[in-house]
Order: C-alpha cells, then sequence, then structure tokens
C-alpha cells in the first residue's frame, strides 16, 4: 500500500487496516488529513524521536527531521532512536530509517544539519506544522520567531529531571519570549542540574504529538496561548495561560 | 495580606520550610511579584516565569490579597 492508495481508499469511505484504531479518535476526514500534512521536527533527540516515531505510527504524510547531532552514548537512557547499533550515527538520518521500518506511506526529509537563521526559511516555509524538539534555548527562541513570521504553528516542549512543559505557539499569539528571558543568564537551564530520565521526555513528547494531530484534523482544544506545566515528582499538573 | 507562593522545580529549595516549595506569606499592600521574590530570597535571574492566578504576568505586577504567585525557572532540555 501507498500513502495515494491509503487516501483513495479513505475517500471511499474505507479505512485502511493499519489506521483502524485511529478512526475511532480522529475520523476518516482526520486520518485524510493527516496523510496529506507536511510537519517538520527539529531536534530528534529525546522529545524529537518519540514525537517521529508516534506521528509516523498515527501517519502523518510527510516528516522533515532536522538535526545535525550524532548518537553517542549519554543519549541511551532517553532517546528512543538511539540504540547500541546507532551509536555515532546521525539522528535525522536515523529518524528516516526509523520511520521507513514503521510506515512506508510517510515520506520523510531527513536534514543532518542543525537548524539556524540561514537555513530556517526553506527548511519550514512549506510546512503545516513546526515541532520544537530543540534543547537550547536561544535555539528554540528563533525557531518561534520564524514560525510566526512564516505563520506557522510550532508545538514546544521542554523538560528538565521530573518537569516538563508543553505548549502550541500560533502565529498572533504570544511566543516562547514569554517562558524564556531574552536577556541575561538565558543559556543557564536547570536540566544540568536535575538531568534529563528516561520518561520525562516521553511524557512531553507524547503530549506534543497529539498537539500536531489535533492542529492538523482540528479535533479537540489544542495548548494554543496555554502552557501545560508537569512536574510528576510531585504530581503537580498545571495548565497555565501565556496572556 | 496574604498570598500564596508557588516555587517550582529547582526554586523549591528557596523554600525551607516546605518540601512542596508552596508558601503562605504576608507581604505588604501594594506589593509586586519582584518585591515578593526578594522578600523570599529567591535569586531573580533564576525565576523565568511569573504566573500569577495561572496567568503569565510581568514581574512588576502588584498582587492582592489571596493572590497566587507561581515562580518557574528555565527548563531547556530535550
Amino acid at each position: 500500500m501507498t500513502r495515494e492508495d491509503s487516501l483513495a481508499l479513505l475517500a471511499r469511505g474505507e479505512i485502511p487496516e493499519r489506521y483502524k484504531r485511529n478512526i475511532g479518535t480522529i475520523g476518516i476526514d482526520g486520518q485524510k488529513r493527516l496523510l496529506k500534512a507536511r510537519v517538520a521536527i527539529v531536534g530528534a533527540g529525546g522529545l524529537g524521536g518519540t514525537i517521529i516515531e508516534l506521528l509516523a505510527r498515527q501517519g502523518v504524510g510527510f516528516l522533515r527531521i532536522i538535526d545535525g547531532d550524532s548518537f553517542e552514548l549519554v543519549n541511551l537512557n532517553r532517546q528512543l532512536l538511539a540504540t547500541e547499533r546507532t551509536m555515532g550515527m546521525n539522528k535525522a538520518v536515523s529518524a528516516a530509517a526509523r520511520v521507513a521500518e514503521i510506515n512506508s506511506e510517510v515520506e520523510t526529509h531527513a536534514v543532518p544539519a542543525m537548524f539556524n537563521e540561514d537555513n530556517a526559511t526553506e527548511l519550514l516555509s512549506d510546512m503545516n506544522v513546526i515541532v520544537d524538539a530543540l534543547d537550547t534555548i536561544n535555539c528554540r527562541l528563533l525557531l518561534c520567531r520564524m514560525a510566526q513570521k512564516l505563520k506557522i504553528p510550532l508545538v514546544h516542549a521542554a523538560i528538565a529531571g521530573f518537569t516538563g512543559q508543553v505548549g502550541t505557539i500560533l502565529p498572533t499569539g504570544p511566543g516562547l519570549e514569554k517562558l524564556f528571558k531574552t536577556t541575561g543568564s538565558s543559556e543557564t537551564r536547570i536540566e544540568t542540574v536535575l538531568g534529563n530520565p528516561a520518561a520525562t521526555p516521553a511524557v512531553a513528547a507524547a503530549i506534543q504529538a497529539q498537539e500536531v494531530v489535533k492542529l492538523l484534523t482540528g479535533v479537540g482544544e489544542t495548548l494554543s496561548h496555554k502552557l501545560l506545566y508537569f512536574d510528576t515528582e510531585l504530581n503537580i499538573y498545571e495548565l497555565l495561560h501565556l496572556g | 495580606m496574604r498570598i500564596e507562593v508557588r516555587l517550582y522545580a529547582t526554586l523549591r529549595r528557596y523554600a525551607l520550610s516546605a518540601a512542596d516549595g508552596v508558601l503562605s506569606i504576608v507581604v505588604p499592600e501594594g506589593s509586586k511579584a519582584s518585591d515578593v521574590i526578594a522578600s523570599v530570597g529567591v535569586n531573580a535571574d533564576e525565576v523565568h516565569i511569573v504566573m500569577v492566578n495561572g496567568v503569565s504576568s510581568p514581574l512588576d505586577q502588584v498582587l492582592a490579597e489571596g493572590d497566587r504567585l507561581g515562580l518557574f525557572p528555565p527548563v531547556g532540555g530535550g
């Protein structure tokens, strides 16, 4: 089956076997929208690896995966795509190979380069949704500025220790400057103290993937202009408003 | 006036009397978020997000009786 085969079936109201368990949640129309959608995942580490896995299984038609890093031993505790076999391999390329194993209907474009101001427009402008799976604050702020400039929704998450935050940034709403000071020691991050354990990025990434599905299908209510903050150490889950 | 201060993640270490980071304190009328940050001894450089009653607010936000002030450090890992 190709993506076109699946879309043809869905157009006739029939459900491709591999998407049967999706339909009760997002409907036939939702699945068609996902298969026609284009999503950029910026970062293929702890957050990105899980997001890519979930979006491929859910059946998002095109994934552009951007990461210039290669897997190291220190990634093995939490990054789904980091295995003993992929050590030293580029993260974006490894992610595309994983997607091909999961769902050959999903087209991928692996970009084994760091996201920056020079390549931002070229890599993002033809996307329906952008996912922030980065790990530095300055890069996140640049990504948010570019997403808002290009008028593309951005799904943000960040984690540290037992703590994480997820939110959706729309072109006209408040941006990540509400969450990170842009002056002073903006790169002093608490994950350098609290660490990045196995489960926290998976929790945040799963919610990000769900946000992407909601944005693309129109089902449900997104976290736009909001921030879901969680601290699983104390069982705190708070929905905050970015104003 | 009495307000509640909630310190999150690494900022909880400033709440010596409360392991969960939640403090109920009395502050002068007209106090701003920045005044409270100073009075509880939190290093202002570590505070990236200020929430008053769950809404993102500036440091010079004037607080009212019963307000809930949430202070968050920067979370940047991925």
